[in-house]
């Protein structure tokens, strides 16, 4: 079987939430439970969706196949399959999935005995795609403000929405939610950095300890934040990045119809400049 | 979990900073393109409400007999009305001083006692503007098409159209071996804002420097604009959107900005509209330069000039496209007796 | 109430504090013999900051830095006419620009990228003396390079962005201006310039990298918090010797996706997604306008263009049709 050497001892029974005993098994390394079961349910759905969509579309060019939303014209209706009704379906299943994914990591969580950081960090990623393809197209009226399922296609969506708004840089939320993302990059460096210079010495020297790794940064920096919390930095830094994103976008068109580094001009016109 | 009401509490405080500024929904949204392209045009209801009498066109006098005795006939020192009938030019006249100066009325460009005489330079601006509307419907249709422009058009009931540019002054710099601005970076409404040049109007609505920046290779073959000059034709662009109260998709499929085909059909009008602005303000305006007075000239002496804004006024067609010159056709053909024009 | 989650720590034990691992030979005496302990810091992290380590490299790319920081604030500051108001109101859209494209790659006047250039030349410095700071620091306390590596990955795209590509293209108007909202002109202007960089091979691949790190981290920050009930942030010793903490992590993803990183793997698949990011970056910017001068057009060549039906009547170029542009 595909076990890792001390894997057994931690195959037990329970952690559950739904299903008890019925799903409670595993298929190679992979655990089963009932969200196992539903996730396969929504990804296979869905999966072949896209490739029937495809098979009906101008191309099987990985690159160039896309699965566009309807028109706007439909509103919050279910459109025509053909017209955008299969794009609403495939989104059906991705919520399903991801969802059910999220609900697998928690019982794998329970069974573990870990904390649920890791289905609830995931669950603020589903948050942002929920925002992207339900949440604001609900507050702008029409199901067509989702965007397409392609590799390009789906670029070509964030170019003219980005445009849209004449300059979309310029969006306070999306200045925040770059920003984090750089940020979180710059963190995963100097994190995975530090860890591998202390247990990767040059030769000849010892394996170092947390002592060495606090020395580095304070020696650099004037400030080590230690090993519990840069995990946390990196967390919070990671979902504050995808947070502000789900924000840019949900504010651009609900609450936002200029350009906008017009929103700019609150600043600009505040009664304390003379 | 306590990181949730304190994640959350710092969100909502962000949020709320972020949405004091905002607009508020519901807001209306019209597909341009194909579904999913997200070639959309945005519209707040309330904003849209706030302008409807901005655009709204006013009512035309009932319309004259075009026969009858010709105007120069009547009237002295008639030069570019002279083949209308007294009726059309008197109509024309009153129906000007409704659209450029109703307060003021007629005494704003003639004189009391002599209304031939041409001492104010208001009618000696005017008859040049007559000219430059006739050239407007005559010769730019393919920009106005038969829809067309009044004196309302730009003027809108005031004397001085409220959308007209004049070339910067030098930039006020603490001294001149520090801190030079090259023309950007400051916060300039014609730009919308943005810290984009802030005259993108002298390079391309006077002069005609290019405005397209992209290659037509994928390769390099020659092309050799600079990233600046890509910055200045984004100036021009921004002020187009703003100025016609649309986003970038109304003309454009981002996907590839320089590509024609597939593109909106309003991309057209615009190219002919940037022409149409670059030929008034060389043969119409600049040249009244010495007629204006100096309370009339921008900060370098130049005259006031025309770009999108001044007949747009915020809308995708002046006045929401209502038909301008259906009742007024004497102002879509030159109407001198004589084809002298006074230039 | 639920069960704590170990975000923040309710009870900060404060004793006696670390001043650093020894240094040998060579080495400066650290500054700050007693530390600041902050109490909001030990929520989240440490509460000790200080003491710091100020050699030779370090105070010279501060004071490169500090030169390059002033002389862009002074040229802010000038160019709203001295006016410190106007000089914070419009301090986002202040720039110190890059020389026009005429002077090409020659130096110019003062006034005229001058200064734009000297700003360069310091703040280049000051991020070459930090390498060496970051790398010297590393070796003093006999740890690995790594970090002075991963710093180098990013000074590649600093590099690519201010001065090689430049260079390549023969003119230093093609470099970024030092201004908050200029800089983000910049950015737009480069993608409209080169034909959209959504469709730059290695920018995509540049933010795979960039959302894959932030996944990352997420993944990793989250798991590691989820196992500290058995010590899991005492990665050095979860490496050497693994216990139960790194076992539980490593099961939890294998379950989950069928395949997972040890304790010490899961920082190398760290390392090299964030600094990918940068390194794919520079060679995106790089190949533009070098290589590549419109994207959209080579994405057309190499068939990834996706089609759209045509919605609108034919338009065709009018500067086809009127000969002129």
């Amino acid at each position: 079987m595909a076990m890792l050497n001390f894997e057994k001892k931690y195959r037990v029974r329970g952690g559950t939430l739904l299903g008890g005993d019925l799903f409670d098994f595993w298929v190679g390394p992979f655990y089963v439970g009932f969200f196992g079961i539903t996730t396969a349910f929504f990804s296979f759905l869905g999966t072949a969706l896209i490739l029937w969509g495809a098979s009906q579309g101008p191309t099987w060019n990985l690159w160039q196949i896309s699965i566009a939303p309807p028109d706007l014209s439909y509103g919050l209706r279910m459109a025509p399959l053909m017209e955008g009704g299969l794009w609403q379906l495939i989104t059906v299943c991705a919520i399903g999935a991801f969802g059910s994914w999220m609900m697998r990591e928690v019982e794998i969580c329970r069974k573990l005995g870990m904390g649920y950081h890791v289905p609830v960090a995931f669950g603020v990623a589903i948050v942002a795609y929920v925002t992207l393809v339900v949440v604001r197209p609900i507050l702008l009226g029409a199901w067509g403000h989702g965007f397409p399922y392609g590799i390009y296609s789906h670029l070509d969506w964030v170019s003219n929405v980005g445009y849209q708004y004449l300059h979309f840089h310029y969006n306070p939320a999306h200045m925040l939610a770059v920003s984090f993302f750089f940020a979180t990059t710059f963190a995963l460096s100097l994190h995975g950095a530090l860890v591998l210079s202390a247990t990767n010495p040059p030769d000849g020297e010892l394996v170092k300890t947390p002592e060495h790794e606090d020395t580095f940064f304070r020696d650099t920096i004037g400030y080590s934040v230690g090993t519990l919390g840069i995990h946390r930095v990196g967390l919070f830094l990671a979902l504050a990045a995808v947070l502000f994103s789900a924000l840019c976008i949900v504010i651009s068109g609900p609450f936002w119809t200029r350009g906008w580094p017009e929103w700019w001009g609150w600043w600009l016109n505040l009664p304390i400049w003379k | 979990m306590n990181i949730l009401p304190q994640t959350a509490k710092l969100l909502a405080l962000v949020a709320t900073v972020l949405l004091v500024g905002c607009e508020r929904p519901p807001t209306d949204t019209v597909q341009h393109g194909f579904r999913g392209t997200g070639m959309v045009q945005v519209y707040n209801p309330r904003i849209v409400e706030q302008n409807t009498d901005l655009h709204a066109a006013p009512a035309a006098l009932p319309a004259s007999a075009p026969d009858g005795t010709r105007a120069d006939k009547v009237y002295k020192n008639v030069k570019v009305l002279g083949s209308l009938s007294v009726g059309e030019f008197t109509r024309l006249m009153v129906s000007m001083s409704s659209w450029i100066a109703p307060n003021e009325g007629c005494t704003y460009c003639h004189n009391p006692a002599n209304f031939a005489d041409d001492s104010k330079y208001t009618k000696v601006v005017a008859r040049r503007m007559i000219e430059m509307t006739q050239h407007i419907n005559a010769d730019w249709q393919p920009h106005v098409a038969q829809t067309g422009v009044t004196c309302y058009t730009c003027h809108r009931g005031q004397p001085v159209p409220a959308q007209v540019w004049f070339k910067e002054p030098a930039q006020q710099n603490g001294a001149d071996f520090i801190g030079d601005a090259a023309g950007q970076n400051k916060a300039a409404l014609s730009v919308a804002l943005a810290s984009l040049p802030s005259d993108p109007f002298t390079p391309f609505l006077l002069e005609n420097k290019d405005i397209r920046v992209n290659g037509d290779t994928a390769l390099p073959s020659g092309n050799r604009h600079s990233i600046k000059q890509a910055e200045w034709t984004y100036g021009l662009m921004t002020h187009m959107s703003t100025a016609l109260g649309v986003n970038c998709t109304y003309c454009h499929n981002t996907q590839s900005f320089s590509n024609w085909s597939g593109n909106p059909p309003q991309r057209v009008k615009a190219w002919h509209g940037i022409r149409m602005a670059r030929d008034l303000n060389l043969d119409y305006m600049e040249p009244l330069q010495s007629t204006f007075p100096s309370n009339r000239l921008g900060p370098t002496g130049d005259t006031a000039k025309v770009n999108c804004a001044t007949c747009h006024q915020g809308a995708y067609k002046p006045l929401n496209g209502a038909p301008m010159v259906k009742d007024f056709p004497e102002l879509t053909r030159p109407t001198a007796s004589t084809s002298v024009a006074s230039k | 109430m639920a069960e704590y989650q170990n975000l923040f720590t309710t009870v900060q034990a404060t004793g006696p504090l670390h001043h650093g691992v020894p240094l040998g030979h060579g080495n400066s005496p650290r500054t700050g013999e007693v530390p600041g302990v902050f109490h909001i810091l030990g929520r989240l992290g440490n509460a000790q900051i200080g003491p710091i380590y100020l050699g030779g490299l370090g105070v010279a790319s501060l004071i490169c830095g500090l030169i390059a920081f002033t002389t862009i604030g002074m040229n802010m500051l000038a160019s709203v006419n001295w006016d410190p108001i106007q000089f914070v109101r419009q301090l986002f859209w202040l720039a110190l620009e890059p020389p026009a494209p005429a002077y090409g790659l020659s130096i110019p006047p003062l006034n005229q990228g001058g200064w734009w250039l000297i700003t360069g030349l310091f703040l280049t410095a000051s991020l070459m003396f930090w390498w060496a700071r970051v790398y010297r620091r590393a070796r003093e306390l006999g740890l690995g390079t790594h970090t002075a590596w991963a710093f180098a990955a990013a000074i590649w795209l600093f590099l690519v962005l201010g001065l090689f590509r430049p260079i390549l293209m023969g003119s230093w108007s093609e470099a970024v201006p030092y201004g908050i909202f200029p800089h983000l002109d910049w950015t737009a202007a480069f993608s409209l310039r080169y034909g959209n960089l959504f469709y730059n091979p290695f920018h995509a691949l540049s933010i795979v990298f960039l959302y894959g790190s932030t996944l990352l981290f997420a993944m990793h920050g989250a798991t590691i918090l989820a196992v500290t009930r058995f010590g899991g942030e005492r990665e050095i010793e979860q490496i050497v010797d693994r216990g139960t903490a790194s076992e539980r992590a490593a099961l939890f993803w294998r379950w989950t996706m069928g395949f997972n990183a040890t304790m010490e793997s899961i920082h190398r698949w760290a390392w090299w997604f964030a600094v990918l990011c940068p390194l794919a970056g520079g060679i995106g910017i790089l190949l533009t306008g070098t290589v590549v001068d419109n994207w959209y057009l080579w994405s057309v060549k190499h068939g990834v263009v996706p089609p759209y039906p045509e919605v609108f009547p034919a338009v065709i170029d009018p500067a086809l049709a009127n000969g002129a542009k």
